[in-house]
């Protein structure tokens, strides 16, 4: 073997690592699902909050929506790898969704409920989990979800009972479901991407 | 002039390097994800992911889940630090070569 076959070799076997390694950490689970989930689930309990005047619409929604969750991860979970990037972006989400749910009972058991508080409260903790997550995988795409979340947080702590209510259903629907869509386009672009290697 | 570096010969092999690298990003993973991402065949690289672990670099559990077999593969330290020095030696020789 000459000393240029040889160098190309080298450097192929570099490349090879690279893109392994690479692989390895980011086709681990799909989680855009998720986004789109809880982004109808709101969709669900808002109006039947709305519509249905009932108390029950938020709590029975929202574990209906966590038990799904849970259902449909668990059977995605086999064969996937765990890594502790993964690891550390689903505890922001699930210590996420415990303090939100412990919260918004309390606050409704103590009758400080209201949609203003509401709003401000989940949008700030929503903002904070797509934050913390678009920090560690350094991606702009949910910093912008984090944004959104933000920008309807902030809405709630100065508008209108309607502004409120606009600014909650705007940012479920750019910051979940759009976001939510976007994420498993990227996913199914990058499971099709994966090629084989020989011995 | 300075000795150039052997490539370890359990690393080089380019599927063994594939299976080692993809073992590096992850905590564990199972022989049918590995297979999904090398696409190789299950003889090939269960004769691969044996030599590995013969030679201490990665380690194998095996269990039934809902009745069918699985064997989780887990890089081991010396596998980490085996692939450590094989990088250093590649970076070398590619190093004397340009």
């Amino acid at each position: 073997m000459n000393a240029n076959a040889e160098e190309m070799e080298l450097r192929e076997r570099l490349e090879l690592m690279e893109r392994m390694i690479s692989q390895g950490r980011q086709t681990t689970r799909q989680w855009g699902w998720t986004f789109v989930l809880w982004g109808v689930a709101y969709f669900i309990a808002t109006a039947w909050a709305t519509w249905g005047k009932s108390w029950l619409a938020w709590p029975v929604t929202m574990t209906l929506a966590a038990v799904l969750t849970k259902i449909i991860a668990g059977r995605m979970r086999r064969g996937h790898p765990a890594t502790a990037l993964g690891r550390a972006i689903g505890a922001v989400w699930i210590a996420m969704g415990s303090t939100l749910m412990v919260v918004l009972v309390c606050l409704s058991v103590a009758g400080h409920y209201d949609g203003n508080v509401f709003v401000a409260f989940v949008g700030a903790m929503i903002a904070a989990a797509h934050g913390t997550s678009a920090m560690i995988l350094r991606w702009k795409a949910q910093l912008w979800s984090a944004l959104v979340w933000l920008a309807a947080a902030i809405a709630a702590c100065f508008g209108s009972d309607a502004v409120v209510g606009i600014a909650f259903l705007g940012a479920t629907f750019l910051g979940q479901i759009v976001f939510g869509i976007y994420v498993m386009i990227l996913e199914s672009r990058e499971r099709n991407a994966t090629g084989a290697v020989h011995a | 002039m300075p000795e150039l570096p052997e490539l370890n010969p359990v690393i080089h092999g380019k599927l063994r390097l594939a299976l080692l690298s993809l073992l590096a990003g992850v905590e564990e993973a199972e022989f049918t994800w590995l297979r999904g991402m090398t696409g190789s065949t299950d003889g090939n690289l269960g004769a691969q992911l044996m030599k590995l672990e013969e030679a201490g670099y990665v380690a194998v559990e095996k269990k039934f889940v809902q009745r069918k077999p699985q064997s989780i593969y887990r890089m081991t330290n010396a596998g980490r630090e085996a692939l450590q020095e094989y990088v250093s030696a590649l970076k070398q020789l590619l190093g004397a070569a340009i």
